[in-house]
């Protein structure tokens, strides 16, 4: 039976090579790469991320070893994928021939043929992935990528690697069929189970060499291929190839305990003060592990729309000037000497900060789960604490601090909009009802909005809902104000708003606008089970229960708007769809939508801030995206800011003959006929 | 240096503003109280100062709904020390009196510096400051926008109408009227206003009998009045002019 031959045909004096010079460089790899990785906590705060194993071993199978996101990309996906893969197997065949080697002996016969499949199959796969990503990398050049030369070596060491194993297979393949007694029980046909090795020894043999030659050529090309490993051994901790590393790390170390909807609230340190990011020191570990992690795919940049309306802000550029002031100042300050030099306002400054729209795009995207947004507003909120906010954002938190709307106007007026609705809207705070309407400053305030909302009130009576608003007792629910970074003031709402809650007699919250769904569904503590719905949701509900019947199809072609908050940060993204479709529109998708959807531009605070100098507004960008669809009449919103934002940016961009706005609660009103 | 910010509260226009039954005051019952915003420009300025050359900044205000909070934000900012003026101040005060009383407890405090709003929206009786430097015996600017001090002078910046600016020198101690900090209020977090709120302490002192002479006597406040009523006219040119006309004859001016 055939049978895998350890060290074929190498001299021994080369077996010492492999067995300790390859571990020497095994152990070097290893020195260097912690040298480089205790900075994390010697630098970084500490943070608990060791909970529930189970969950983050699973995740470091789904996003580690599977890359389920690095595969959302199909040609980058599967060219990494292939790659990727190539190393574990040849890891773990390595594994297995050693275990061969010097244990137990059970490479023979169909397992033999099987490993042996299973490393050259790979080894095509790794060359082919090798020389698609070179394409990408020299031909292609997407402009997300860094094009640097570390890159370019990484690849190429990994390419000698495989090419030379490859060598080494067919070499051997080649003598073995001169002279199979080299090899008990090898023989042609069984060549075939090691497919791209047999094809390349053809080679060999047609260039006629004798097998003394061939031996020696194959002796050379071991070395050299053994060399190469451990070169890349040694190299690796310093390299663009230490992602497979830290990549693996970050997933497992990756965030539990809260969903993507919440953030922390403000750390503390020993001391009980509370902890704002303004240097290195003040980031957590994990925060500097996301920097060294960080494999500057760029899928982030390629979302975010504050880059591509030309901010200063790139994500990736963030997550590396992290990584970049671990590596700089990283050192020292480990050293306990050496001051911590500012982060924030130096490093990064704080234009690049505020032009944050915290769409979450860059989280969803990113391929090793580095958590962008948390970082943003950890240091927006030492920004918010020095005072360092524009004239505008300081007169909106002021607004919002003072009278709990950031319109500046009493609280009073919030309930203006019901003047005109008959019979009178319930007030929650006095008498029981099922629904709640939380109904949120841009609704209760902006005038051009208070057509929208008193249709919300006029559909919700008409399908005899017993719903209630908290009228003068609500206040903005925070969740921009915390996504600024003001997280006192959000604090200060949150308990306002709670308080009133609390006086009041319902069963489940619901609300027009994603935002205030999102911090009432996240982030305002104990709920008390009271379940928060958007209106699509409830809407959906209504529809699929019969409570609400539409009269009239309305036959539009409409394409909708994922708002952040509610489809990428709460997964809502077929209830809107089957509103939309109930009342008879033809929906078209634009090319961005649902997690991939492109953010308006006024999320995370930006509404209240000063506008930076931009080649386009991202709702402009949006509204030209809408446009190129085929016959599409209508742009669907499902969120107050987003009918200001768009409603300005068709008029902007000149295109009111051509679409029309619409809240998605428009187009239920009309069906009612 | 000793920096002393008197502040106070006037009614906040957010809310609409409805007269009492005397017919002479505003109604107190829908007023709500915010800081003068030139007070708190002064406030600013004082911060300012003290971040430059160091010394003690004082808030002191007359009592009244609200009060706490804006001393404590003034804390939060930097102010050193928190006094809430005690009397008869609920059915509001003129400047005279508020001069007189304040300038009791400010002598006390040996200031070198006195910053004041140059003016406030309910000022019936003239500002603040002039009235405050007469009973303090100290000399008087207004319309200040920024302050050097330099051992006892300090060199103000004055803004003239027309865009002129004048630096004048001043002998201290002073009181100022400011019209700008040289830098916008900064913001101040509610976390550490709310930190303020555990930590720094109001002081409370008497104001002693509270005496208006000098300001007027209020005899009736009222809303706006409408006037008579305008005729909008519309149509095109030669329809509007022809009314015109019309109404130029109806008037005798043609
Ligand atoms: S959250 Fe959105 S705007 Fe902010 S960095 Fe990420 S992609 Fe850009
Ligand atoms: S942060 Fe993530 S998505 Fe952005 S470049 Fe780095 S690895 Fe890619």
């Amino acid at each position: 039976m055939i049978e895998r031959i350890n060290f074929w045909e190498i001299p021994e004096i080369w077996h010492y090579f492999a067995y300790v010079v390859l571990p020497l460089c095994g152990l070097v790899m290893l020195g260097r790469f912690y040298g480089r990785i205790r900075l994390w906590w010697q630098v970084g705060r500490p943070e608990r991320r060791w909970d529930k194993p189970l969950v983050r071993l699973w995740r470091l199978i789904k996003f580690g070893i599977v890359q389920v996101k690095v595969l959302s990309k199909t040609y980058p996906g599967l060219v990494h994928v292939a790659i990727a893969w190539g190393f574990f197997v040849f890891f773990f065949g390595t594994a297995l021939a050693t275990i061969d080697a010097d244990f137990i002996k059970f490479l023979r016969g169909p397992i033999y043929l099987i490993f042996k499949l299973m490393l050259d199959t790979l080894t095509i796969a790794a060359l082919a992935g090798i020389i698609l990503a070179a394409y990408r990398r020299f031909i292609q050049k997407p402009s997300r990528l860094t094009l640097d030369r570390g890159f370019t070596l990484s690849l190429t060491l990994v390419f000698v690697i495989v090419f030379t194993g490859l060598l080494t297979e067919s070499l051997r393949l080649a003598a073995i069929a001169q002279e199979p007694t080299l090899q008990p029980g090898w023989s042609a046909a069984l060549a075939w189970w090691t497919p791209a090795g047999w094809v390349t020894a053809q080679l060999w043999l047609a260039l006629k060499l004798t097998p003394a030659v061939i031996n020696s050529i194959h002796l050379w090309i071991w070395v050299t291929h053994a060399t190469l490993v451990g070169v890349l051994f040694i190299a690796l901790p310093t390299t663009t190839l230490v992602h497979m590393f830290t990549a693996l790390m970050n997933v497992f170390f990756s965030k539990l305990d809260r969903p993507v909807g919440q953030l922390a609230p403000i750390a503390e340190n020993e001391k009980k003060e509370p902890v704002y990011v303004s240097t290195l020191r003040d980031l957590t570990w994990k925060q500097l592990l996301d920097g060294d992690t960080c494999t500057e795919c760029g899928r982030c940049q390629e979302a975010c729309p504050a880059y591509a309306a030309g901010t200063s802000l790139n994500p990736k550029q963030l997550i590396l000037s992290i990584r970049d002031a671990l590596h700089r100042d990283g050192p020292t300050l480990a050293k306990g000497n050496g001051k911590s030099l500012p982060l924030v306002g130096e490093t990064i400054k704080d234009g690049v900060l505020w032009s944050c729209t915290t769409c979450g795009a860059c989280v969803r995207e990113c391929p090793v789960l580095i958590e962008h947004v948390d970082a943003i507003v950890d240091m927006r909120r030492h920004l918010v604490i020095e005072g360092r906010v524009d004239d505008i954002l300081q007169g909106a938190l002021a607004n919002l601090g003072r009278y709990g709307n950031s319109f500046g106007q009493s609280e009073r007026m919030r309930a203006r909009w019901t003047q005109p609705i008959q019979p009178k809207i319930k007030d929650a705070r006095r008498e029981p009802v099922e629904y709640l309407w939380f109904v949120g400053d841009y609704a209760s305030y902006s005038a051009t909005l208070s057509d929208v909302t008193q249709k919300t009130a006029d559909v919700f009576q008409k399908a005899s809902l017993d719903f209630g608003i908290l009228y003068d007792g609500e206040r903005n629910a925070g969740n921009d104000v915390r996504r600024v970074g003001e997280e006192g003031l959000f604090e200060m709402l949150a308990e306002k708003n709670m308080a009133a809650l609390d006086k009041c007699t319902y069963k489940t919250i619901v609300t027009t606008d994603p935002h205030s769904y999102n911090t009432l569904k996240n982030e305002y503590p104990a709920n008390n089970g009271h379940a928060v719905l958007h209106y699509s949701e409830l809407l959906d509900q209504m529809i699929t229960s019969g409570k609400l019947k539409f009269t009239k199809k309305l036959s539009y072609k409409v394409t909708y708007h994922d708002p952040c908050y509610l489809g990428r940060y709460n997964g809502v993204y077929d209830a809107p769809r089957r509103v939309i479709e109930a009342t008879g529109c033809t929906l078209i998708e634009m090319p961005r939508c649902r997690d991939k959807a492109f953010c308006c531009g006024a999320g995370g605070g930006r509404i209240w801030m000063e506008e930076a100098e931009v080649k386009e507004r991202p709702s402009e960008t949006r509204i030209h995206e809408a446009i190129k669809l085929d016959g599409v009449q209508a742009f669907v919103v499902a969120c107050p800011k987003d009918v200001t934002m768009y409603r300005d940016a068709v008029k902007t961009t000149g295109n009111e003959e051509r679409i029309v706005v619409k809240d998605l609660i428009e187009l239920v009103h009309e069906a009612l006929g | 240096m000793n920096i002393v910010v008197p502040v106070k509260l006037v009614p906040d226009l957010v809310e609409e503003l409805t007269i009492d039954a005397s017919g002479a005051a505003l109604d107190t019952m829908w007023l709500r109280l915010i800081i003068n915003e030139f007070d708190d420009h002064a406030t600013e300025q004082a911060i300012l100062l003290k971040e430059r050359s160091g010394g003690q900044v004082t808030i002191i205000t007359p009592n009244a709904e609200g009060v706490d909070d804006m001393l404590f934000a003034a804390s939060a900012r930097g102010a050193d020390r928190l006094i809430k003026l005690v009397g008869d101040f609920e059915n509001g005060v003129n400047n005279h009196a508020l001069a007189r009383t304040l300038a009791t407890t400010i002598k006390d405090l040996q200031p070198d510096l006195v910053l004041t709003g140059v003016q406030a929206h309910n000022d019936l009786d003239g500002s603040l400051g002039p009235l405050l430097a007469e009973y303090l015996g100290m000399p008087y600017t207004g319309y200040v926008s920024g302050v050097i001090v330099n051992g006892d002078k300090a060199i103000v910046r004055k803004e003239f109408p027309g865009g002129l600016i004048a630096e004048l020198e001043l002998k201290l101690p002073a009181v100022l009227g400011i019209q700008a900090a040289e830098q916008p209020p900064r913001y101040v977090a509610i976390s550490k206003v709310r930190q303020a709120m555990k930590t720094a302490t109001l002081e409370e002192m008497d104001a002693p009998g509270l005496n208006p002479d000098g300001g007027p006597t209020i005899g009736r406040m009222f809303q706006p009045e409408a006037a008579e009523k305008a005729e909008m006219i519309s149509g095109n040119a030669d329809v509007v002019a022809d009314r015109l006309i019309g109404i130029f004859k109806e008037l005798g001016v043609l």
